[in-house]
């Protein structure tokens, strides 16, 4: 929810906003009414993927950041399922 | 001395800043005794077929339903979620992504080695201290961390009493893109990444985050020039 209060904040004064949310906090988006919110099948603390996986940690990135262009509410989700990748870089 | 069996309940409980702490199954707490057995069920399953083709993603994949499970329960009626909005703010931008500065913001509750936060005047505060403390957190104002965007991996640092931090510790870009936001400035696809990331602990005081801190935090970043900013919420 913290987020949600800061994206509305933002895009209140007039910046356009996106938020990457994982799907456990994907209902949040909607009910916070956030401007743009690209939702991912990952668990809680991994938002943009698993250590080690920048492949997947950069598709999500550009994902969210292309809907900056969207002029209406836009609450997409990201269809890929969580799999990281053996020998990621977790201790 | 007689010691009184754990119920059911108290072992999924425990799981969440009690005895057996593990913030990766904190949503043990929000199912019902029957679901934990279901989960429990489940995972052994999905171990036992594990052990035979070596797929974890089976372990992966139960785990991660039971947590969407637990959290999905935990909503309840959308309409008395406490944060709900009708209206939605929305801005737009004036020119193309590609020459947009854009900001970044996450709730992962990085920090810059040298420039720790100090919540509630503690000096190094470790990880199990800000879990020992949660309830403290939830109530208490956020604070806001600077993270020029040229800091090393080596210096950043990550506390969050509320969500199992490993993951983002092992690799800052789980929850703080620099490197991938500054090689799409270099691919073009955005104009320039704002010189200043900023990151706050999420676990906090909704009401004094949303009526003094979100919008001191937004004018900071009109301050900061950015045209558009990306959040992760973690």
């Amino acid at each position: 929810m913290s987020v949600g209060h800061v994206q509305r904040a933002i895009e209140s004064i007039g910046i356009p906003t996106v938020g990457v949310y994982v799907r456990s906090f994907g209902h949040i988006p909607g009910l916070m009414g956030v401007a743009r919110a690209a939702i991912t099948k990952h668990p809680m603390g991994r938002p943009l993927g698993a250590p080690g996986d920048g492949e997947r940690q950069r598709s999500v990135v550009l994902a969210a950041l292309v809907l900056l262009e969207q002029r209406e509410q836009t609450i997409i989700e990201l269809p890929d399922p969580w799999r990281p990748k053996a020998g990621g870089s977790r201790a | 001395m007689d010691v009184e069996p754990e119920t059911i309940e108290q072992l999924r409980q425990s799981f969440a800043y009690g005895s057996r702490s593990n913030l990766n199954f904190k949503f043990l707490k929000g199912l019902s005794d029957d679901d934990f057995g279901a989960f429990l069920g489940e995972l052994l399953s999905a171990v036992a077929g594990a052990t035979d083709d070596g797929d974890v993603n089976r372990v992966i994949d139960a785990a991660y339903r039971w947590q969407l499970e637990s959290y999905s329960a935990h909503l309840g009626d959308p309409a008395d979620f406490p944060h709900r909005h009708d209206d939605i703010p929305l801005a737009t931008l004036d020119k193309p992504l590609s020459e947009c500065t854009i900001g970044l913001l996450t709730s992962s509750g990085h920090f810059v080695d040298g420039d720790d936060p100090r919540p509630f005047d503690v000096d190094e505060m470790t990880q199990t201290d800000a879990e020992a403390r949660i309830a403290e957190f939830l109530s208490a104002a956020p604070s806001l961390s600077a993270i020029p965007v040229d800091t090393p991996a080596s210096s950043l640092k990550v506390r969050h009493g509320g969500y199992p931090v490993a993951s983002v510790a092992a690799d800052h870009q789980v929850a703080l893109p620099l490197e991938h936001m500054k090689s799409l400035v270099d691919e073009k696809v955005i104009g320039e990444l704002a010189p200043t990331a900023y990151s706050f602990v999420g676990a906090t005081s909704q009401v004094r985050l949303r009526k003094q801190n979100a919008p001191e935090w937004a004018e900071q970043l009109r301050d900061d020039g950015v045209d558009a900013v990306l959040l992760v919420p973690v």
